[in-house]
């Protein structure tokens, strides 16, 4: 804090105290208009959203709102359903995520070698994050088909058996995870190759000397020095994994038979079919505590606010 | 004999790369292949087994998106709200940064979190108080309400990859406008917007990217008057008898503007993705 201050023009400029004030009132109505549209349209629903939990609000059964204090939240509890959706989705994030990691650093290691014509390969590779996910989701499905998908006429052309990928309960949950691993392996393929090309020189020549192997190189020297980008990546692709809804509701809608019911498919069900808002609201907050405490375990694992806190200071 | 040997080795290395990098980049850009091809087919090509490699391609499916879904009408909404929400996040967004990174504020770490922490809510979450509170204040189904949830999940973005972009401009380039006699104003204005041009259009393209994409909100949100591209492409598939071709169609309308806009916007994208936590 003292450092900022000292450097900042005011002090250069010779002011006086009441001047410096005057910048921390300027500092402050600089922030209004974010704070304005923070509160407004966030925190504000946000505040609303936990009053609704606490009531039977349902707007298809016409009368008003009761006051049920925690009904909803015990309701959730025994909510199968529920609980089925939640474990749904922490297989589907372990899985996409896990997956799309490894995918990105083997292809940041191909690509590292920077032959000619690896850069139009790379730009290439990075399409699929940019597409819109409903778009995603329409073009898998028609190449999904069982019958007539051209996913199937390739693996009967290599000699394998056709599958019925999403019209069938056991494959329908990989193969929602395959198309997420397909748009987001790119973005973290980006990421980590960012970090890849950003790597110091040195350690690589001095473990050249040591006449050190490639796979040992990799493990004891690349991907240390990598950790930072990767858990960034990594921090960001859960969060919003965690919240994939668009090519699902396309694909599968949660079916069949539930199989691919992720929790943000789930929870739209209750709030937009059934129109059980009360009771929408208060899964939606457990879901938000699940995931924000998933989140601050894999922040403390990884050491990710060591990692922030760093770049702050430099 | 050892240096033969080597080059022996050298060319099958590359040519196994060369074979891994190809067999990467077909399947990432097969079915971005698949949905421009599906896009000019008929519907009854489409369902042909097995696959239609080479037609007679035809633009009949976008006739009908313009003609018969009047797509238009959705794509103005689309820009419109896009526009608009994304100028309201990054002009405060980026006052919000330029004050974080060069005022003597309290709390300063706090507020730059909380910023962050609407990154990580998921709109899901958002999306049933938003439809009350828009119901109740009259707002559902107009521009206003999506132009304001997408300002607000854009913000975080823009708070924190300016943040660091004003951080990299030296002070003493200000400072040196300030001692010249400019006003702060003038000094931001003159000097510093300037220099910040590059990092306010990559992170512009990404927060639009978000925006352009999305579409829970959207779907939810609005109804008829206010529907943008993502809501009427998903709509395709509602139909009776599925039109293939017009769905991939949309598909391919709505990805071009981000695919394009992003490709030329390359240089800074890491570093808009991570909010500014990794120098692309």
């Amino acid at each position: 804090m003292s450092m900022t201050s000292i450097s900042t023009p005011q002090v250069v400029a010779g002011a006086d105290k009441a001047q410096r004030a005057g910048e921390r009132h300027t500092g402050w109505l600089l922030l209004t208009p974010a704070f304005v549209l923070m509160n407004a349209v966030g925190f504000f629903p946000m505040v609303y959203s936990l009053y609704i939990s606490l009531t039977n609000y349902n707007p298809t059964h016409g009368g008003n709102a009761r006051f049920v204090w925690l009904d909803n939240y015990a309701s959730a509890l025994l909510d199968i359903q529920f609980w089925h959706a939640i474990g749904l989705t922490f297989v589907f994030v372990t899985l996409s995520v896990g997956t799309s990691l490894v995918l990105a650093v083997l292809l940041s290691l191909l690509f590292n070698l920077r032959y000619p014509g690896f850069f139009l390969l790379r730009t290439i590779i990075l399409i699929p994050m940019l597409i819109t996910p409903i778009a995603v989701g329409i073009v898998w499905r028609i190449m999904m088909m069982p019958d007539l998908g051209v996913l199937n006429y390739l693996l009967t052309l290599v000699g394998l058996q056709p599958l019925l990928w999403t019209s069938s309960s056991s494959t329908a949950l990989l193969s929602i995870i395959l198309v997420d691993i397909w748009q987001w392996t790119p973005f973290m393929f980006l990421i980590v190759f960012a970090g890849i090309s950003a790597l110091p020189k040195s350690p690589f020549e001095a473990a050249a000397i040591d006449g050190a192997g490639p796979i040992r190189v990799f493990f004891s020297i690349t991907l240390p020095l990598l950790k930072p980008v990767i858990v960034i990546a990594t921090l960001l692709r859960i969060v919003d994994a965690f919240r994939t809804y668009d090519t699902t509701f396309i694909m599968t809608r949660g079916g069949p038979d539930f199989a691919t019911d992720l929790v943000s498919v789930y929870l739209q069900r209750i709030n937009f079919r059934f129109f059980d808002l009360g009771y929408g609201a208060a899964l939606s907050w457990i879901t938000l505590l699940i995931v924000t405490i998933i989140i601050l375990i894999f922040t403390k694992l990884s050491g990710f606010t060591r990692i922030i806190s760093e770049k702050e200071n430099r | 004999m050892s240096m033969q040997h080597d080059a022996i080795r050298r060319g099958s290395k590359a040519a196994l790369a060369y074979a891994l990098a190809l067999l990467a980049t077909a399947f990432f850009a097969f079915p971005i292949f698949w949905m421009f091809t599906s896009s000019l087919k008929g519907d009854e090509i489409i369902t042909a087994y097995p696959p239609v490699w080479i037609f007679a391609p035809s633009l009949q499916n976008y006739v009908k998106l313009v003609e018969d879904l009047g797509i238009m009408t959705m794509f103005i909404n689309s820009s419109i709200i896009v526009g608009l929400s994304t100028c309201l996040a990054m002009i405060s967004g980026t006052l919000a940064a330029y004050a974080l990174a060069r005022f003597d504020i309290k709390n300063k770490q706090m507020i730059a979190f909380e910023v962050l922490s609407i990154r990580m809510l998921p709109p899901i979450v958002s999306v049933v108080p938003m439809f009350i509170l828009a119901r109740w204040l009259g707002v559902f189904d107009t521009y206003w309400l999506l132009i304001a949830a997408y300002a607000l999940a854009g913000l975080p973005f823009v708070v924190w990859v300016m943040r660091v972009f004003i951080q990299d401009i030296p002070q003493s380039i200000e400072e040196a406008a300030l001692i010249d006699g400019c006003s702060r104003v003038e000094a931001f204005w003159r000097v510093t917007l300037p220099l910040l041009m590059p990092g306010l259009a990559a992170t512009m393209v990404i927060v639009f990217m978000f925006a352009w994409n999305e579409f829970l909100l959207a779907s939810m949100l609005t109804s008829k008057a206010a529907k943008t591209l993502p809501v009427i492409a998903a709509n395709t598939l509602n139909a009776k008898s599925i039109a293939w071709g017009m769905a991939s169609a949309a598909g391919v309308v709505m990805s071009l503007p981000v695919v394009v806009l992003v490709l030329l916007m390359q240089r800074y994208l890491v570093r808009g993705l991570t909010l500014g936590a990794v120098k692309g």
